[in-house]
């Protein structure tokens, strides 16, 4: 087998599959952080619509790195991103705030604000749409608070709506940050690692969670993971990245030991997640 | 390399014997740095002691000259009672010329075996018609009302009493004898020292909270240029973030009595010029707390609240509001009980305050008015101290 590395002998350049009309179109992506660590190196890839996009590769890989360039979280240093036509990398600060809020994201650590309640974590997934000024106020308009109580239904904790965000479970919490993610009726969800502070019972349930939006409500997901069987269980999609470069971009079904030696290493072994 | 921690695997000695071997362990009696540290510190204690002027036995020969205060703080003068008193008079005077007689045929009167003479005079007081069984006190008056005790007199069963008394040396030549006797128990009120002790006290509290309000108004909004993390990233933000700590380091290092003489000069004496010490030294010192308070929130909830879409004015409000509020508070709490428990000092260089009265009544040697204050500042600076605790546990 031969794997589709850059400038390797014989292989096709390490270009991702190119559709027409992506929602999300990453080009010549390349991130060095001012210590001079190259953590992307010309990443190019497109992502259909409804397409669950799994991201694997070690810690370090540039997972993380990739999923903050998509929304600008971290600056890129060159290349091109387009979301849904629309230049990522190009556009203004209220431009940005648009597209931000069109595009939700769930982190490994939830990043919920612990002292505040989870119907405030939740709410504030839509400040994208709401006049800025109203934040001093603490309002939030009635459809709105509705809309909350209907994500926190939704992903199956409406009772903990006045609860603090810190005395929810690690699974409570995520659910929380997928219901802020939902608040902004998002055409793609980033979701960095979402299941690797959890347990295995967790994580499927979590990850359950994001595969309903995907399939019901038809929302692209670009999912970084850790583990392989999570990856060929949810994705339909698989990209794998090693030392910022893609070094597999393809069916679950296509990973086998050699592709999977290449991209963990040889000393690794696959572990199952169940 | 071979594996390490094989001892004697290929003849070497193990790792911990080499390292045991570079430490030598000696007992600190055979060491001479041992004793030159002892040398050094032996001689800056026997300075030290010279230069304070440690003098020991004056703990002794000085307890005559506290006594009075300590035992004041066990009756301080906090309540008095009304209680009903018997009076009757009788003239004495100076000078030969005899005195009208006194006309009260019932209730109590006094009796003089004289009613002229002059000063240095033995006399003998007797009454009649008192209440029985009581105490009171024997009184001179002289012409323009000054008033002096003479003796205690106490009445028996039938209400009399009998006592004699030196004719005192005063100015003019009509004087009045008066029986004070104290005949009932009256009501318990508390003493004018007290209304006074809590109306300073009362100052002392507002002193305290307007001087932290002040540090707070002016803390807050300099602790976000204070902070590294948000200045980092606004041009400029190094210099803007090294000038306000530097700000609050030089301010802080005054001590707020210091402050308060400067103040006094400027806005004269008064509580107002403690507001102001108390206030700018607030300023420092909560500045410097809330600056840290700042930098240590986590980046995690900022981090997806800006990926919402939210902006710089969002972003604080939800993300970096809730985070430093709790902190905000309990440092503003603990900040208000120092700036009480301080602002009892304050008021000896002249920053109002209980603390100016409590100088006054050292000063008159008015041991038991001293002692309520005294007693005053405990109990609410135990009191204000109990509760920031409480208050602060809750919200952190």
């Amino acid at each position: 087998m031969c794997l589709n590395r850059p400038g390797a002998a014989g292989g096709p350049p390490a270009e991702g599959v190119l559709v027409a009309d992506p929602v999300l179109r990453v080009e010549h992506l390349t991130k060095v952080y001012p210590d001079g660590t190259r953590a992307l190196s010309d990443v190019s890839f497109d992502v259909a619509r409804g397409e669950f996009l799994v991201v694997i590769g070690l810690s370090g890989s540039g997972k993380s790195t990739l999923m903050r360039c998509i929304n600008r979280l971290i600056e890129p240093s060159g290349g091109r991103i387009l979301f849904q036509g629309r230049d990522v990398t190009a556009a203004s600060r209220d431009q940005l705030r648009e597209i931000r809020r069109e595009i939700g994201m769930v982190f490994q650590q939830f990043n919920l604000v612990r002292r505040a309640s989870v119907l405030t974590n939740v709410l504030t997934g839509r400040l994208g749409y709401t006049p800025p000024p109203w934040a001093l106020a603490n309002y939030f308009a009635a459809p709105v608070v509705d809309r909350a109580f209907a994500n926190l239904e939704r992903v199956g904790i409406p009772e903990k709506a006045y609860t603090r965000a810190d005395a929810l479970s690690g699974g409570q919490q995520q659910r929380v940050g997928i219901a802020r993610a939902l608040m902004q009726e998002p055409q793609l969800i980033l979701a960095d690692e979402p299941v690797a502070s959890l347990d295995p019972a967790m994580s499927h349930s979590v990850l359950r969670y994001i595969e309903e939006l995907n399939q019901k409500d038809g929302i692209t997901v670009v999912c970084s993971l850790h583990f392989l069987s999570l990856a060929r269980r949810y994705g339909t999609r698989i990209l794998a990245l090693k030392a910022g470069q893609i070094v597999f971009d393809g069916l679950p079904a296509d990973i086998d030991e050699t592709r999977f030696k290449a991209i963990y290493g040889d000393d690794a072994l696959e572990v199952e997640i169940t | 390399m071979g594996p390490v921690g094989g001892a004697g695997a290929s003849g070497g000695v193990s790792v911990s014997e080499r390292i045991r071997a570079e430490r030598r362990f000696r007992p600190w009696f055979r060491s001479w740095r041992f004793y030159i540290m002892a040398a050094v510190t032996l001689a800056v204690y026997v300075y030290g002691w010279q230069v304070t002027q440690i003098k020991l036995p004056e703990l002794w020969r000085g307890a005559h000259l506290i006594a009075p205060l300590v035992t004041a703080l066990g009756s301080p003068d906090v309540a008095v009672r009304d209680n009903p008193v018997q009076q009757a008079a009788a003239p004495f005077d100076y000078g030969g010329e005899t005195p009208p007689p006194s006309a009260p045929a019932s209730g109590p009167a006094v009796r003089l075996s004289q009613s002229t003479g002059h000063a240095g005079q033995r006399v003998t007081a007797t009454g009649q018609g008192f209440a029985p069984n009581r105490r009171g006190m024997l009184e001179w008056e002289n012409q323009i009302g000054s008033r002096q005790e003479l003796v205690p007199v106490a009445t028996d069963g039938q209400g009399r009493f009998a006592a004699t008394f030196d004719t005192p040396d005063v100015m003019g030549t009509r004087n009045t004898v008066f029986a004070d006797i104290v005949s009932g128990v009256g009501p318990l009120r508390l003493s004018a020292t007290f209304f006074v002790v809590l109306d300073r006290m009362v100052e002392t509290v507002f002193l305290a909270l307007m001087g932290t309000t002040m540090g707070v108004v002016f803390a807050v909004p300099l602790s976000f240029l204070g902070a590294k993390n948000l200045t980092a990233h606004i041009p400029g933000g190094r210099v803007v973030y090294g000038l306000t700590r530097t700000f609050f380091n030089v301010s802080r290092s005054i001590e707020a009595l210091v402050l308060a003489i400067i103040f006094t000069i400027w806005v004269g004496l008064g509580p107002f010029a403690g507001v102001l010490a108390l206030g700018v030294h607030s300023i420092a010192s909560l500045g410097k707390l809330y600056s840290e308070a700042i930098e240590s929130i986590e980046g995690g909830p900022i981090e997806a609240i800006s990926a919402t879409g939210a902006s710089t004015l969002q972003i604080l409000r939800y993300g970096v509001v809730p985070q430093i509020v709790p902190q905000f508070l309990a440092f503003t709490i603990y900040r208000w009980d120092i700036n009480v428990r301080f602002s009892t000092v304050i008021g000896f260089v002249g920053g109002g305050g209980i603390g100016f009265i409590l100088l006054q009544y050292i000063n008159l040697l008015q041991w038991r008015q001293a002692a309520t204050a005294l007693w005053m500042i405990a109990i609410v600076v135990a009191a204000l101290d109990y509760a920031s605790a409480v208050a602060r546990e809750r919200l952190v």
